[in-house]
């Protein structure tokens, strides 16, 4: 074997100090070089199944809360918004309320603070559209012959402003209820209102227990990478002795933070599809109460994809936080 | 020009003591040379030392005229990979083949599939394990795994090989064939430093012996024409 070494190399009087770059170019040095780390992680994590399971369970679980915020949050997001359409009040006046007082009404109306517009409905129109909204319009129509007269009231449906708060709603529903005429004011969707509230808690609540949860799931991939490192600590030795880069004794490491963040990403999606399967039903039976016929929204491919990408970043930063703890793993054997 | 120098080179350790004592030396290119002393003498200190593992407190180990103490972080591992390194516990990666040990070298020099099979049978064929190449390290004799590291350490070629205690695992018979390996590389050109402690092996293979005590160079023989066999 050495037999060949100065015919092949020809390299006699060279100095052992210059630098012998790889051939075939840096990057195809670069690719090989991540081809065998990866393939390096795989083995790695393939001969421990059960530990890298626990690994992936662990990190799935601590990125499925904030995910699970982020849907419950973007749907109540989306609730919010389908509500801020029709936000407001609605004021009925008397029925023995004289179209002048009707009429004052809505100038009043139109000059509050915080209003948007005022949609007024008139008794014919009101009781019309009782009439259309009605499966049975017939036998309405009867009652009304009946009665002889339109009970219907007029009514202002009064939309408010983006930055209206349930408050001045509250303030000027009390301020109208006070004036002539008027028989009853209704705030529309309240229950809506304190979702918003909810939803500005779930986001407070759900950032800080995010931020939380994300770092378990990074100090998990840091635990188990470290580990890792340990249990290689005698291969890395040998690795600094032959001429391996740090970076090339780095890189295997990545890979399995890599793996761990991405393996728990996949956990994270399979235990929020099955969370999500379980509250579907008698979520949508809430809503449907509140005639908000809402479908869960969130779960989509982006999403799917961010979960993924947060797992692997996690994943990587928990393993070169192993590896900036450990350093020093360049000392060849003694 | 020598390849290998130390120019008055001290270590002292953090406890106060001194592994290495103004400690001068040269080796020339090519040659093959013994490091002797007892325990504790300073042998695996200079072979850290010319590794780039230790640095001087004082003095300069070169290699080629450079300065090891002075290569970068950079510059070290491409220094190491042209230093073949031969270990008394041979440090082989007991989850790896015999091939695949002595294939780590190549693999991190980014060789193609076909060079690296090359190399490897190569060496394994110097070492006489060509046979043993798909077995792992716990099913070898002590004596073949200290060729298993052997092999690995000079299937790239190296043009320094350091060896710290190659026999001291090894019965006589083991331990002068690991010498006549030795002599083959030297006789191809590559300059081999070996630590050992057994002096009658040493004796017998006719090169210059450098004697360490207790961190000094004490005594420094020239080689002699006769060499055992």
């Amino acid at each position: 074997m050495a037999g060949d070494t100065k015919a092949e190399d020809g390299r006699d009087g060279e100095s052992p100090l210059a630098v012998e770059r790889p051939k075939g170019g840096r990057l195809q040095a670069w690719f090989a070089d991540h081809g065998r780390a990866a393939s390096d992680a795989s083995l790695f994590v393939s001969q421990r199944l059960i530990s890298s399971f626990l690994v992936w369970l662990m990190v799935g679980v601590a990125l499925t809360l904030p995910g699970l915020l982020w849907i419950a949050q973007s749907n109540v997001q989306a609730i919010n918004q389908q509500w801020q359409g029709s936000a407001g009040l609605t004021v009925y006046m008397k029925l023995a309320a004289s179209q002048q007082l009707i009429d004052d009404m809505e100038i009043r109306l139109n000059r509050e603070t915080g209003v948007e517009r005022v949609i007024r409905t008139t008794p014919d129109q009101a009781l019309q559209e009782l009439l259309e909204q009605s499966d049975e319009s017939a036998f309405l129509r009867d009652a009304m012959a009946a009665v002889g007269s339109n009970p219907l009231p007029a009514s202002f449906a009064v939309v408010l402003n983006d930055s209206s708060s349930y408050l001045q709603l509250d303030a000027l529903s009390r301020k109208l209820s006070a004036q002539t005429g008027v028989d009853d004011v209704v705030i529309e969707m309240t229950w809506l209102e304190r979702l918003r509230d909810l939803s500005e808690l779930f986001n407070r609540l759900g950032s800080g227990l995010s931020i939380m949860l994300l770092i378990a799931a990074v100090l998990v991939a840091f635990a188990s990478v470290r580990l890792a490192i340990e249990s290689r600590l005698g291969e890395l030795r040998v690795l600094a002795l032959i001429g391996a880069t740090p970076a090339q004794m780095r890189r295997p490491f990545l890979y399995f933070g890599s793996a761990y963040g991405i393996g728990g990403g996949v956990m994270a999606i399979m235990l929020i599809a099955v969370f999500l399967n379980q509250i579907e039903a008698p979520l949508q039976s809430l809503l449907v109460s509140y005639r908000a016929g809402i479908e869960i929204a969130g779960f989509t491919p982006g999403f799917l994809l961010a979960i993924l990408l947060v797992g692997w970043f996690l994943g990587v930063a928990g393993a070169m936080l192993a590896l900036f703890q450990r350093g020093g793993t360049d000392k060849p054997p003694s | 020009m020598a390849r290998l120098q130390l120019q008055h080179v001290t270590r002292r350790f953090d406890n106060g003591q001194e592994g290495l004592s103004d400690v001068s030396l040269s080796i020339e290119s090519g040659s093959m040379v013994f490091l002797t002393g007892h325990s504790g003498a300073g042998k695996s200190t200079l072979l850290k030392m010319l590794i780039g593992a230790e640095t001087p407190t004082t003095g300069r180990v070169l290699v080629d005229g450079s300065d090891v103490s002075q290569l970068g972080p950079k510059q070290m591992p491409w220094y190491r990979r042209q230093v073949g390194i031969v270990l008394q516990d041979h440090n082989l990666l007991e989850n790896r083949t015999v091939y695949d040990n002595v294939a780590l070298p190549l693999r991190i020099t980014h060789l193609s599939a076909k060079d690296i099979a090359r190399r490897v049978r190569g060496a394994l064929s110097t070492v006489d394990l060509s046979d043993k190449g798909g077995l792992f390290p716990k099913h070898l004799s002590t004596g073949e795994q200290q060729r298993v590291g052997i092999a690995r350490a000079v299937v790239n070629r190296p043009r320094i090989i350091l060896a710290d205690e190659p026999t001291g695992n090894l019965d006589p018979y083991l331990s002068r064939q690991v010498m006549s390996l030795f002599h083959q590389f030297c006789d191809l050109g590559s300059t081999v430093l070996v630590a050992s402690h057994d002096i009658d092996l040493i004796k017998d293979q006719g090169c210059r012996i450098l004697h360490l005590s207790q961190g000094a160079l004490v005594q420094d023989t020239a080689a002699s024409s006769e060499v055992a066999t």
